[in-house]
């Protein structure tokens, strides 16, 4: 896979490391040329010094037709302009801008840059996800936030516990992914019963997120 | 009525200049977000905001859902090549003028939108000016 990770200091190193194993080919571009240095002798990899805006030297770095482009700068628009440049005028087929205002994610999208990462907007769903939801253990969204994964914690007082998946009726809301019991993992079908003390992944739409995830809250 | 709502972004002298022209027959708002380059307008006579315009809620506050015409005229090319695409793509404005320092970056701007590149300018002067050189 041909990656391309285009200025940044700590998060090119960190991306760089990464993806720097013999099955990538990997094409690092960077304004500065004390973090060129850096991030070359840090990764013992070649490090162009070049303007990530410019198309001839993201050719020059050999940058044309990447699988993945990465624009890390500080700059949100210089980013943007990154992205646009690489997908439209040197064929990379995929582009991610990392951005500081967490306005710009959705903004970004709209305007056709394939994926836009903001510590900040994914702390506010981190947070959102976390305080929304009790006796939450863990839960990640996917696909621009289409897909809702949650693991709840089965506490003894709730409705749920010693019925079936049948009973509790919520195939129209999602899916039961596994039951985790006594450090085992267990895929569900209708007839499993639901025990205090398991954990429930549940695999279901933000539409229905609210709904499915309070048939599992509700008290005895 | 005609609608002749302008904005332009970014209050530096090619900002000032056209807001201060376009004023005779357009309502126009300048925006920028440097209190002393809006202070500089001199005789201008229209409506000033102070604020990033890459935000979309000041751009509302501002008109942008009723302009004719944008102008962002920032003094830099990527903030003005995402106004640009802002503008176009989401808010539909018929009109959009950006420039461009660098001349190259026009081809990654949609083709709707007006490029202005001084070095262009320039050299299309230069050429038409050789052109008319008294031959000796």
């Amino acid at each position: 896979m041909k990656v391309v990770i285009a200025d940044g200091f700590h998060e090119a190193d960190y991306i760089i490391s990464l993806f720097n194993t013999k099955l990538n080919d990997l094409v690092v571009i960077n304004e500065d040329e004390d973090v060129c240095r850096y991030l070359s002798s840090s990764n013992d990899i070649p490090v162009m010094k070049g303007r990530c805006t410019r198309a001839s030297d993201l050719k020059e770095a050999g940058a044309e037709n990447c699988d993945i482009f990465i624009a890390l700068s500080e700059d949100d628009y210089k980013n943007y302009v990154a992205c646009k440049t690489a997908k439209m005028l040197i064929g990379a087929k995929r582009c991610i801008a990392m951005v500081i205002n967490p306005k710009n994610v959705q903004i970004f999208k709209e305007l056709g840059i394939d994926s836009a990462v903001s510590a900040t907007y994914l702390l506010g769903e981190q947070v959102r996800n976390l305080t929304s939801i009790e006796n939450m253990v863990n839960s990640l969204s996917l696909e621009d936030e289409q897909i809702f994964i949650a693991e709840i914690r089965i506490s003894e007082d709730l409705d749920v516990v010693g019925k079936t998946l049948r009973e509790i009726n919520v195939s129209e809301l999602g899916t039961i992914a596994s039951i985790t019991r006594d450090g085992k993992t267990l895929i569900p079908n209708g007839h499993s019963i639901i025990e205090a003390g398991d954990k429930v992944l549940i695999v279901t739409t933000v539409e229905n997120r609210d709904q499915i995830v309070s048939e599992f809250q509700r008290k005895k | 009525m005609e609608n002749t709502n302008t904005i332009i972004i970014g209050a530096g002298r090619l900002g000032g200049t056209i807001a201060r022209s376009l004023n005779k027959t357009a309502n126009v708002v300048v925006v920028d977000r440097n209190k002393e380059k809006i202070g500089r307008l001199g005789d201008f006579s229209g409506f000033v905001a102070v604020g990033d315009a890459t935000d979309r809620a000041l751009l509302e506050k501002n008109g942008i859902k009723t302009a004719y015409r944008v102008i962002a005229v920032t003094d830099d090319d990527n903030t003005n090549i995402f106004l640009a695409d802002l503008c176009t793509n989401i808010y539909h404005v018929p009109q959009v003028y950006v420039r461009l320092k660098d001349s190259r970056k026009r081809a990654i701007v949609d083709e709707r939108v007006n490029c202005i590149c001084p070095f262009d300018l320039s050299l299309t002067e230069f050429e038409s000016a050789r052109e008319n050189e008294v031959k000796e």
